[in-house]
Order: C-alpha cells, then sequence, then structure tokens
C-alpha cells in the first residue's frame, strides 16, 4: 500500500501540497483529481521518489522513499504522459532493452517481456524504428510500455492517455484494470473524466494541494449535490403549473420554452411528470441528464475558500 | 556492470545516430590544428629555439614533444568531462531523466559506462592527434608501459571524478555551456598542459592543487616527457583529491537530481 500523511511540498514560497492524505492500496486505481496546479503531478513525483517531500510522512510497499529509495524504485514505476520518457535516437525495442537493464531484469524474462509490451501497446510491427520517427501517439505508448518494464508492484500514472488515439486510451484502459485486477495498485491523474470514473473504485479531490473530498466517484457526485437533472418540457406553462411545480419541490427552476428543471437525488422524474400532468400540463418532452465526476469537482472547488481565493 | 554495459551500448548507438561523420572529422582536425600551431610557432617566432629556461621549467628541450603531450592529455580532459559530465544533463534535455532515476539502477555504473563509451572515443581522437604529431618527428617517450598506463589511469580517474561534480552543478543550474567553459579555461591555465606550471604566480599553482587533473598532469609530464619516472607523491595526491571529488559528486547527486526535477515546477 502507498500512504501519505500530512504531505507537504514547498517550492519556495509557493505551497504545492499541503497536508495530503492518500492511500493507494493494491487491487484497486485510485484517482487524484484536481485543476491544473492542484498538485496533482507533484505529489505522485514526491510518491515515485524524484522529489522529496517537505514534511509529512510517504510509506510505499512499507518502505520508506526518503530512506530507502533504491528499494522503493524497485517495486514501482511512473508514466507521464506529458513527458517523452524515452530515447528518441533509439528504437522502440532498444528502449525497452535498455530499461529493462536499468531495472535488472532477467535477461530470458526481459526478451519475453519486450515482445508481449510491443504487442500490447500496438507497436510490434514498428519496434525496429527510431523514436523519432514515431508519431506523438506512438511515443506515448512506447513510454507506457517503458513504464510496465519491471512489472511493477504499484504503478504512478499522470495523464497517461494524453494525446493518444481512442483506440490505443481505451485498450490502456483495459491494461490497467488488469493490473489492480493483478493486485498491483494503481494511482492515476487524468484529465478524461469519463477514463476516471470508468476506472478509479476510489478517488481524492484535491484544490491548491488540498484535500477537498474523497470517495468512489458516485459519492462524490452526491457529497456535492451533483444528482441527475429531470428537464421536463411542457407546451403550456401555464401559472397554475407552475405553482404545482413548485409544489412538488421548490428546488424546481424553470427556463425559457416552457422547461421545467429539477436536480435531486433519487428517481423523481416521475412523480415530477405526473405532477405536471395532474396540473394540467401537456408534455413536450422528457430529459434526464446523469451527473458527471466534472460537475463534482467543479463544484468542490467552487466551495474551496483557499481555491476561490 | 549490467547497467555500465547497458550505457556503454546505448551511449554507443545514439552517438552514431546522432553525429554525422563531419563530426568526428571536427574533432580529429582540433588535435591537426594545435600540432600545426605549434610547429607554426616554434618555426615562424621562436625560430626553433627554445629558451633554456623553458627546458629548465618543463625538464624537456622538445617543446613539439611537450605540446604534443599536452594537447593530448587537454583533449582527454576536456572531451571525457563533455561526455561523461554532461550525461545527466543530456538527460534532462532528452526528458529521459525523470524515467532514469525513478529506475532502481545505481548512478555510479550508469556514468562509468558513459566513461567507458567517453574513453573509447576520445582514445580514437588522442591517437590521431599524436599519429599526427609523429608526422612532425614527435617521438612520444615513456619511462615504462606501467608507469604510461598508470599516469593514463590517474588521468582518467581526475577526468571522471570532475565530471562526477561538474555532472551535479550542470543539472542543478540547467546549462552546461557557462559551466564547462569556466573549467576548461580554467585548467588550460592552472594545470600545465601548454606551458610548465612554474611559469604561473604562486597563488595560481595553489589554485591549480584544487583540481585533480593538476597533479594528474604532472604525473604524465614525469612518465611522457620529462623522463623522470613516475611521481608516486603527485599520483597519490591525484588520487586522493579525485576520490574526494567522486565521493561527493556522487553523495551530492540525488540532491542535485531532485533540484533539477524541481526547477521544472
Amino acid at each position: 500500500m502507498i500512504e501519505t500523511i500530512g504531505l507537504r511540498k514547498e517550492f519556495g514560497a509557493r505551497v504545492a501540497v499541503d497536508g495530503l492524505n492518500l492511500t493507494v492500496p493494491g487491487g484497486r486505481v485510485t484517482g487524484l483529481l484536481g485543476l491544473n496546479g492542484a498538485g496533482k503531478t507533484t505529489t505522485i513525483k514526491i510518491l515515485a521518489t524524484l522529489l522529496r517531500q517537505t514534511s509529512g510522512t510517504v510509506t510505499v510497499g512499507g518502505l520508506d522513499p526518503v530512506k530507502d529509495p533504491h528499494a522503493v524504485r524497485k517495486r514501482i514505476n511512473l508514466i507521464a504522459g506529458g513527458e517523452r520518457m524515452v530515447y528518441a535516437r533509439m528504437t522502440g525495442r532498444e528502449n525497452l532493452w535498455y530499461f529493462g537493464q536499468l531495472y535488472d531484469v532477467p535477461s530470458k524474462v526481459l526478451k519475453t517481456r519486450i515482445e508481449q509490451l510491443l504487442e500490447l501497446v500496438g507497436l510490434t510491427s514498428a519496434a525496429d524504428i527510431r523514436v523519432e520517427r514515431y508519431s506523438r501517439g506512438m511515443t506515448q505508448r512506447l513510454s507506457i510500455a517503458r513504464g510496465l518494464i519491471n512489472d511493477p508492484d504499484y504503478l504512478l500514472l499522470d495523464e497517461p492517455t494524453l494525446g493518444l488515439d481512442a483506440p490505443i486510451a481505451r485498450d490502456l484502459r483495459k491494461v490497467v484494470a488488469g493490473l489492480a485486477e493483478c493486485g498491483k495498485g494503481v494511482l492515476l491523474t487524468s484529465h478524461y473524466l469519463a477514463e476516471v470514473e470508468q476506472l478509479c473504485a476510489h478517488v481524492y479531490v484535491i484544490g491548491d494541494g488540498r484535500h477537498l473530498a474523497q470517495g468512489a466517484p458516485a459519492e462524490l457526485m452526491a457529497q456535492t449535490g451533483c444528482h441527475r437533472t429531470v428537464r421536463v418540457t411542457v407546451t403550456d406553462l401555464t401559472p397554475r403549473i407552475r405553482a404545482a411545480a413548485l409544489a412538488f419541490d421548490d428546488a424546481v427552476r424553470f427556463a425559457p420554452g416552457g422547461v421545467v428543471e429539477l436536480n435531486r437525488p433519487g428517481e423523481v422524474a416521475g412523480a415530477l411528470t405526473t405532477t405536471i400532468i395532474e396540473a394540467g400540463g401537456t408534455l413536450g418532452g422528457l430529459e434526464i441528464v446523469e451527473p458527471s465526476l466534472e460537475d463534482a469537482i467543479l463544484a468542490l472547488n467552487d466551495r474551496s475558500p483557499a481555491v476561490a481565493a | 556492470m549490467a547497467v555500465a554495459w547497458a550505457t556503454l551500448r546505448r551511449s554507443w548507438l545514439v552517438t552514431r545516430r546522432a553525429y554525422p561523420w563531419s563530426y568526428f572529422i571536427s574533432t580529429l582536425l582540433l588535435g591537426v590544428f594545435t600540432i600545426g600551431l605549434g610547429y607554426l610557432g616554434l618555426r615562424a617566432i621562436a625560430g626553433d629555439q627554445v629558451s633554456a629556461e623553458f627546458t629548465g621549467k618543463a625538464g624537456t628541450g622538445d617543446y613539439l614533444g611537450y605540446i604534443a603531450v599536452g594537447a593530448a592529455a587537454y583533449m582527454f580532459v576536456v572531451h571525457g568531462i563533455l561526455w561523461a559530465g554532461k550525461a545527466m544533463l543530456q538527460e534532462q534535455r532528452e526528458g529521459t531523466m525523470g524515467a532514469l532515476i525513478v529506475a532502481p539502477a545505481r548512478r555510479l555504473p550508469y556514468l562509468l559506462g558513459f566513461c567507458a563509451f567517453a574513453g573509447t572515443a576520445v582514445a580514437i581522437e588522442v591517437a590521431v592527434l599524436l599519429g599526427f604529431a609523429a608526422l612532425f618527428g614527435v617521438r612520444p617517450a615513456t619511462t615504462g608501459a606501467v608507469d604510461a598506463v598508470l599516469a593514463v589511469v590517474g588521468l582518467a580517474l581526475a577526468v571522471f571524478g570532475m565530471s562526477v561534480v561538474l555532472s551535479n552543478v550542470m543539472i542543478v543550474a540547467g546549462e552546461a555551456h557557462i559551466t564547462q567553459n569556466t573549467v576548461f579555461y580554467s585548467i588550460a591555465l592552472l594545470s600545465g598542459f601548454t606551458f610548465p606550471r612554474d611559469y604561473l604566480p604562486e597563488v595560481f599553482q595553489w589554485l591549480g592543487e584544487l583540481v585533480p587533473v593538476t597533479a594528474a598532469m604532472d604525473v604524465i609530464r614525469g612518465v611522457f616527457t620529462g623522463g623522470t619516472g613516475l611521481p608516486l607523491d603527485r599520483l597519490g595526491v591525484a588520487v586522493l583529491i579525485s576520490l574526494l571529488y567522486v565521493a561527493a559528486g556522487l553523495l551530492s547527486m540525488p540532491w542535485a537530481e531532485r533540484r533539477a526535477m524541481e526547477r521544472s515546477y
């Protein structure tokens, strides 16, 4: 398990991470979400031993990255979508071979693993082409293969699907889900919130380096009041219907075009439409919009005094 | 050793692909011009005459031989530092530093791999320089094969020590040009590559002692120029200072790497 307690990182006068408590158990994909500058990448780089925290404690599989970075590095790997992390003048296969040496992967294992990873990321046919001739997406796929070369216990993914084509991103999500099923701990940051909703069983939301909320994506949406929205279009929105709708729930809103809108937990569409019909209304349409994680994060950031300031 | 070998192989592949043959030709021309200018200076300015003072301080009247040994050693030092000392900075520029640091490989074998590659590349360049010097009648002398090997190893250790320290300075500063040129000009002045250090004011002679290549050059001079044999005391000083540089460099490297990573935030 990766665990941080009171994690804090300062860059001069700027506080990038402020008292963050985080747990990344094995067998689960854990999300770390926040707006730009929230401290996600800094947190991941501390966990990856690239940076050292100003205060607070970090343990990776019971090991302290400050006291024993060498042992921690054997058990983790990092894939950062915003950085290349592979050598441009080497081929894909040569890159994987070199990183395999850096991770002391036994020769026989390495040979097989390189082929498997190349196939996994769809680069088998381009394995002997230099990376400088790869497209951005191909380079990113190779970087993903590099991140798996040591078969890490914990995988730190910082925007791993940035710049990837949809089919490759989908395949990567399958790989990440599979890794978690195999018992590996995965920490994921991504701007593609649908990806986070799909993969993460537990999500931490941070803003301005501080913890804002945590829970399963559905729990977060509920915590922030992000519920499904019911929109009923009424062809003849009379004062009587308005009064009936408000009597049903005073959170009802009215929009141009005869739209009656209600954002509430639970199933309210049936009861609301019944109320409108009983008040003499004629339905022109019914739309139910599911809440998104994006709504929840925006709501959390809006509520955070530090972020708002 | 696997990491050192892999890094040597990687350096060879990347360098062969990164630099056209014209780069090697230009590098080799440096040696040709150095010896050529020394020859022209001796013939056109000094009229083939070397002062008794120079002979006394250099321990030889063979000016071209003195220049050839000094130029070869300077090329060895400068290019060695350029290859090994800039390795981490190159990683930083290429965007691979994070991937390298997050791997558990120790930095010492990684740097030794670069040094092994640098040694191979520089050996070719030095051989061309000395071969060209031979055309002008320079016949490098040595006081013995063992002396020669120990002298070269001493210089290589000095280069490695300086490379490790400079590597840290470069990645923290995020630049190589000012750092390397400051060092190269300083050692050219202080370390006895192109003229006897006895010509320098005493304070500069002591300043020279702060870098390991100065003592290592005294050993080179004793074996390849003065014919006085292996000065064990100076070899000891060179090894000691070099090991101090290596230790300081390796111990401060994790800090330097973190600083380098922080600079991008």
